[in-house]
């Protein structure tokens, strides 16, 4: 097994999406179906930040940008034009890698701090764009009068069941290519970028051009997960591409560990069931999120899955 | 887009000395904040995500000694001296878990504490905004200066302002402890080997940042609202001051906080609505062209 | 939807109960749980928790008298943050899983739109207790069978206040108006809203200048000063809470109230209590007020609020428990909890009210409510804080609301 880890990747993926699609067949919870699909553009969100952060050692303030930009070009394309629900997410995730592309660009060449400070800048230009261009946008109040729902391929998305099957696939399948984008021999190439920057250029790497492509990428995936939160909410509100956004994808990455790769989508779980479970209980929900964060980054001082590889390795030796 | 406006104000005076007025009280305020910010980056290499909760706290302390004492000045020292103890604390206590680690990191320990804090702040002084109100004193008439408005409230913030700056760069120029808080910025390595202590000195750095920010809430007490979470838009304008001026550079925070309150001063009249946006422009521009900002090094 | 939970399924689902498990409903006995959801952290908490706090003195009130066809209520509150994605998703969680039947969704304008999207796909009747947002209701193509709207209305406010201000201003021959609004769709909306009204009513009104200063933004003074420059004889600001307080802190050191003549929709108690230096003499509009209407129902709700929670109600206090009071009076009548009964018992529901211009209040077929206590008057720095309040002139209102639907062409 161990000599093809795509075969084994791909493998687990599909045992994964068997077991999630055959648990509403055998009970149905509105409530989990939900969990299961905002976990599924969470984790898509979260995932393709680390391949920035864990990846190549770029952090990226500004990451929630792509995920908001996708929402809205996919919530406008689809009141404003006819086009299918199909057409419509891949024109709204090809618009946002373009505009990964361009944000790249500018942003790519600079050093760790700065490169952190100018994506944030960016974002919340981006932001202060979307709240002013009221007569696009609906402004602060969002994208109003809800995304048609169109039936695509035998799924009808207004229907909730759909709704959870058509993220599932999307989200395992997303996260599959990641993997593959990670394992590559251009994965490889990008930690040595993050490990060792001088020999990387001495090996004949064009950094920059590294650094652009892995941004580009990322920027893609966010948008996959943008798409899969406007169908959520069945509209797009800038909340979507404000900076606190960005910040739930930096501690989903942080909380679950960014040398593993499910370690952003076990964060994204921890953050999301977090979130749920103690809004039920007290109005101080920050008081307690941010009790957890000092566990974490003062205790463990990695996430949870780098956590326990540590302790494996240490174990193993 | 309004230049024509802009235009007639430039050549009133009256237009004139009431708007850099206002833009200097915006300024000086907002130049105490980021002072503290590009302080500690200078010499610790840390971004303190946490610097507007000092502002915050500052406030409220101050709101409760007035509200106790019913003196002004002894409610923005409480809330000054209270915020240099708090900011000891907070690199004590935190920080210093996590110098060297992953910017990620650091900003997750910053961010722990803005939540906390803002939970602590409304339990204990409720959910709702709170205003200090004007100190009788200051219930006077503004004062007009070449037909433009002047209020005396905000001509003495400006003074107290301007005077820690003078002592703040003249602490930093002329005394050790200055001296060595500078080299200590330059090079740490070669600091800490000459045998200085410096985890006192960091202690005192977050002490002098913490203390300013928590000036700056106290004195606004009298004419700003105060309200769980209201660090988080100091906190930005801050970090914007800190970029575009250099980070670590006390003389770039002082331009900077300058250009942005006359920018805000002179950008309600000339291009209202767009000033925000102006200063993100500006901000990304500084970062593409030259990343270490005005008056900065490069890293 | 789920059926009851039988031991057979639950052993069916092994794995999914397993991973389910904090999201499985608890059964509780026969009490009827109402969902509500607000803003209950953050700058903006007030909003939620006034809201709440009605809320909770509705319940007990409703409990003693015997409950909802025999059964007691009990609230279950939800803090969304005021996000929209998060609001939406827990209107879904308090149907779903917390097991509620009636929904208050006391959100402010953004989320509870996201709320009404959601309400679309459940069958369960849901009172908007605090969004303005005229379109919520009046357009047909947002409004939603099962939802209704129980508050002030955007554009009945905006006809009251300008019919007032505008006989304000031809007394005093005002005619340079300023605005200054917080720049965000409530802002820009509403004082188009009432600059539109207004011109129909005094054409020769002039606005000499225009601040849109940021939400929350800390700091007035460069707007406070660019009023002063502009030199309009009145202001109209729909500025609030924190904002309006701070804005009025400002202005005082500038002297900006002794200037020109300030009008406001948005003053309340807690801004009146935080206000240290209030000046007196601003056209007010009265959002609550024990003493508007002035009856002795009014006054004793209000004391009754005072009395169990130390602090003045806001005006989500009064729209929230008349939410409950609608409520009650549809479900006697609709003797059901279903959304589509309930929905159709409320249509043209007229019920008494403490609060109600004529002491009723009445849910109109567009779903929001008509004839509520609107009224102006001025300001003083002391109880009852403002005075000389004149009733608007509700026939005026619905007849103006009618134009404007049909220039929207909302029907």
């Amino acid at each position: 097994m161990n000599r093809n880890p795509a075969l084994r990747d791909a493998l687990f993926a599909a045992i994964v999406l068997i077991l999630v699609l055959a648990i509403p067949m055998l009970h149905r919870s509105p409530a989990f179906e939900d969990f299961i699909i905002r976990l599924s553009a969470m984790a898509l969100f979260a995932t393709s930040l680390n391949l920035l952060v864990g990846n190549t050692g770029m952090v990226s303030f500004g990451h929630g940008m792509f995920y908001g930009f996708a929402a809205y070009a996919f919530g406008l394309t689809m009141q404003l034009t006819e086009l299918s629900l199909p057409v419509a997410a891949l024109f709204a995730v090809a618009l946002t890698t373009i505009a990964a592309f361009v944000v790249g660009a500018m942003c790519v060449r600079l050093s760790t701090d700065y490169f952190a400070f100018i994506t944030l800048a960016v974002q919340m230009l981006f932001f202060s764009v979307i709240v002013s261009w009221q007569s696009l946008t609906g402004g602060d109040q969002g994208l109003r009068g809800g995304i048609p729902r169109r039936h695509i391929l035998g799924f009808d998305l207004g229907s909730q069941l759909h709704l959870y099957q058509f993220c599932a696939i999307v989200a395992v399948l997303g996260l599959l290519a990641l993997r593959h984008v990670s394992m590559s021999p251009f994965g490889n190439t990008l930690r040595m970028v993050r490990d060792n920057a001088e020999r990387a250029s001495f090996v004949g790497i064009v950094l920059w051009r590294a650094r652009l492509l892995a941004f580009t990428i990322a920027g893609g995936f966010a948008g996959i997960g943008g798409v899969l939160a406007a169908l959520f909410v069945s509209g797009a509100y800038p909340e979507l591409a404000d900076w606190p956004n960005s910040g739930q994808a930096i501690f989903a990455v942080m909380l679950g560990g960014i040398n593993s790769f499910l370690g952003p989508v076990l964060g994204a779980m921890i953050l999301l069931a977090l979130n749920d479970l103690v809004q039920r209980f007290t109005e101080y929900h920050g008081l307690v999120l941010g009790v957890v964060i000092l566990a974490f980054a003062l205790g463990l001082r990695r996430g949870v899955l780098d956590f326990i590889h540590l302790v494996w390795s240490k174990r193993a030796r | 887009m309004d230049f024509n406006a802009l235009g007639v104000c430039f050549t009133t005076p009256a237009c004139v000395v009431t708007q850099a007025t206002s833009g200097l009280i915006v300024g000086m305020l907002l130049f105490l904040v980021a002072a503290g910010l590009t302080l500690i980056f200078g010499v610790l290499k840390i971004v303190n995500f946490a610097h507007g909760t000092f502002y915050m706290l500052g406030g409220y302390v101050a709101y409760s000694a007035y509200a106790a004492t019913d003196s002004y000045a002894l409610a923005v020292l409480a809330g000054a001296v209270a915020m240099a103890l708090f900011g000891v604390l907070f690199e004590r206590v935190l920080m210093s878990r996590v110098y060297g680690s992953n910017v990620l990191m650091q900003l997750l320990v910053c961010y722990a504490v803005v939540l906390i804090f803002d939970d602590i702040v409304k339990s204990v002084w409720g959910p709702e905004f709170r205003a200090m109100g004007m100190p009788a004193a200051f219930q006077v008439p503004p004062l007009f200066i070449a037909g433009g408005v002047v209020p005396p409230f905000y001509a003495v913030l400006i003074g107290i302002a301007a005077l820690i700056a003078m002592v703040l760069s003249l602490g930093l120029s002329r005394t050790r402890l200055g001296k060595t808080v500078r080299a200590a910025a330059v090079n740490p390595q070669m600091v800490s080997a000459l045998g200085v202590n410096t985890t006192v000195l960091f202690a005192i750095v977050f002490a002098i940042g913490g203390g300013l920010a928590g000036l700056a809430g106290a004195l606004a007490g009298p004419v700003r609202s105060l309200s769980p979470g209201m660090g988080f838009s100091i906190l930005i304008e801050g970090f914007i001051v800190t970029v575009i001026g250099g980070m670590g550079s006390i003389a770039g925070a002082m331009v900077a906080a300058l250009v942005i309150g006359l920018v805000r001063g002179f950008g309600t009249i000339g291009f209202p609505g767009f000033t925000d946006g102006l200063i993100y422009i500006v901000m990304i521009g500084i970062l593409v062209l030259r990343p270490q900002g005005l008056f900065g090094r490069p890293l | 939807m789920s059926g009851p939970v039988t031991r057979r399924t639950l052993l069916a689902g092994g794995t999914a109960t397993l991973v389910a498990a904090p999201w499985v409903a608890r059964a509780q006995a026969n009490t009827l749980r109402i969902g509500m959801q607000s803003i209950l952290s953050g700058p903006i908490a007030l909003l939620g928790t006034s809201s709440r706090n009605s809320l909770l003195v509705e319940q007990d009130r409703i409990n003693a008298a015997g409950g909802f066809l025999g059964r007691q209520i009990e609230f279950v509150f939800r803090d969304s943050k005021g996000q929209p994605q998060e609001a939406a998703r827990v209107a879904r969680e308090l149907v779903n899983t917390a097991g509620c039947e009636l929904l208050v969704d006391a959100e402010a304008s953004s989320a509870s739109f996201a709320v009404q999207e959601v309400m679309r796909d459940l069958n369960v009747a849901c009172i908007h207790t605090n969004s303005e947002t005229s379109s919520l209701t009046a357009d047909p193509k947002i409004r939603v069978p099962t939802a209704f709207r129980v508050a002030r209305q955007g554009v009945h406010d905006a006809v009251a206040g300008s019919l007032y201000l505008a006989d304000f201003a031809n007394a005093k021959k005002i005619n340079k108006w300023a605005t200054c609004s917080p720049d965000y769709a409530y802002g820009r909306d509403t004082t188009a809203q009432y600059l539109q009204f207004f011109k129909k009513f005094k054409p020769d009104v002039e606005v000499v200048t225009e601040a849109w200063p940021k939400l929350g933004q800390p700091d007035f003074t460069e707007v406070i000063t660019k009023l002063i420059q502009a030199k309009p004889q009145a202001l109209f600001t729909l500025l609030y809470a924190g904002d309006l307080s701070a804005f009025v802190n400002q202005g005082n050191v500038y002297a900006l109230f002794g200037q020109m003549t300030v009008a406001t929709p948005n003053v309340d108690y807690p801004v009146l209590a935080a206000i240290k230096n209030l000046p007196a003499g601003i056209q007010s509009a009265t959002r609550y007020l024990e003493t508007f209407p002035d009856t002795p129902a009014n006054k004793e709700w209000g004391q009754a609020y005072f009395k169990r929670w130390n602090e003045r109600p806001t005006n989500w206090s009064w729209q929230n428990s008349v939410a409950m009071h609608f409520y009650e009076a549809a479900i006697k009548k609709a003797n059901s909890l279903d959304g589509k009964a309930i929905a159709a018992a409320l249509t043209g529901l007229k019920i008494n009210s403490p609060f109600g211009a004529d002491g009723t209040i009445t849910m109109r077929d567009d779903h929001t409510t008509i004839g509520y206590a609107i009224g102006w008057g001025q300001t003083i720095p002391k109880d009852p804080f403002i005075t000389d309040i004149k009733p608007a002139d509700w026939g005026k209102i619905i007849e103006l609301e009618t134009e404007w639907k049909k220039q929207q062409n909302y029907s």
